[in-house]
């Protein structure tokens, strides 16, 4: 490593993914600087002494937006870039930039209050998937299978007064097996897949999915590849079903887990993750 | 090592760095490393609104 290279980690928390990151860097005699996103502050002007390049791995959209922006700012690369996490981290914006591409996607309508919602519900069909524009884990989205469960949820949601709750994600149930697909990729590579089984309709494993490693055939790498492009490409985690009409994305996260995913896989993400940040340091 | 601060419960400094976050064995919570030496630790933040990967 070239003297005087130092490698950023944001962080929130650090859970098992960021301690292989900081274990990966170790390894590789990479300087790591780790700055936490409940400490650190941003002025208008480049301090001194920051990082070649930043990897963001804090947990919060909102903290990721604005110090990505402010390292776009100073001139220092982030993995992801500011772009990139602003696009992923929005299922909205994720959406229409994946129609924008060509890449199959589950049908959705958005709402912005939930008078409209009940309109796209009744649009989309029953049953219906309801989801925030941010945040993951399966965290606040409901299957509604009839028009009396829609009311009561946009009931609760006309209750909240945010107005990031009258933003409403309506998507189509898509009839898959008791499965999803994760697809890693790490810039222009495809490198682990997993899939994630679950009794629920939810198969986060956050939410307790069993997992196991999936082939990576021709058409799951380059669809994954390509939807991981249309968001700007860097690190990130394609989500995909399998449809009956084939396979479809339904998320691309940008600061992705992959505790489960390397343990299905025995794929060293960790280290991929971190010479790519390095590469992107270096150009 | 130090205890939980919610039940009180050993807990072991194994290999922990500051600011993971971690399980309490006996009774669940999740913890925080507040710093290695001396080994002391925090209930860990509570998840956001906006947090997810």
């Amino acid at each position: 490593m070239s003297e005087g290279f130092s490698l950023g980690v944001f962080t929130t928390i650090v859970r098992p993914e960021e301690k292989a990151i900081l274990a990966a860097a170790e390894a590789r005699g990479i300087t790591v600087q780790r700055i936490d996103d409940g400490e650190t502050t941003f002025g208008l002007d480049r301090p001194p002494g920051l990082p070649d390049v930043v990897l963001n791995r804090s947990v919060s959209h909102t903290r990721s937006l604005y110090a990505t922006r402010f390292y776009a700012h100073y001139g220092v690369p982030t993995v992801n870039t500011a772009e990139v996490t602003e696009l992923a981290g929005d299922k909205i914006l994720t959406s229409l930039r994946l129609r924008e591409r060509g890449i199959p996607t589950p049908r959705t309508i958005v709402a912005l209050s939930p008078e409209a919602a009940m309109r796209a519900i009744e649009e989309i069909g029953y049953p219906a998937v309801l989801k925030p524009a941010v945040g993951s884990w399966g965290r606040l989205m409901a299957k509604v299978d009839n028009r009396e469960a829609a009311e009561q949820i946009l009931e609760h949601k006309a209750a909240l007064t945010s107005p990031v709750h009258s933003v409403i994600y309506v998507q189509e149930y898509v009839p898959k097996p008791d499965r999803d697909l994760r697809v890693f990729v790490v810039g222009s590579a495809a490198v682990a897949a997993m899939y994630r089984r679950s009794s629920d309709w939810r198969t986060n494993a956050a939410r307790g999915a069993t997992t196991e490693a999936a082939e990576i055939s021709k058409e799951l790498g380059e669809l994954s590849l390509r939807a991981a492009e249309a968001v700007g490409g860097g690190v990130l985690a394609v989500d995909l079903m399998e449809s009956p009409n084939g396979l479809v994305v339904h998320e691309v996260n940008p600061t992705p887990e992959f505790k489960a995913l390397s343990a299905a896989t025995g794929a060293d993400i960790a280290g991929r993750i971190v010479d790519y940040a390095v590469d992107v340091g270096r150009r | 090592m130090t205890n939980c601060p919610e039940c009180e419960a050993t807990v072991p400094n194994h290999d922990k760095i500051p600011g993971e976050v971690f399980p309490c064995i006996d009774c669940g919570t999740e913890l925080e490393v507040l710093k290695t030496d001396p080994f002391a630790v925090q209930p860990a933040p509570k998840e956001a609104e906006d947090w997810g990967e």
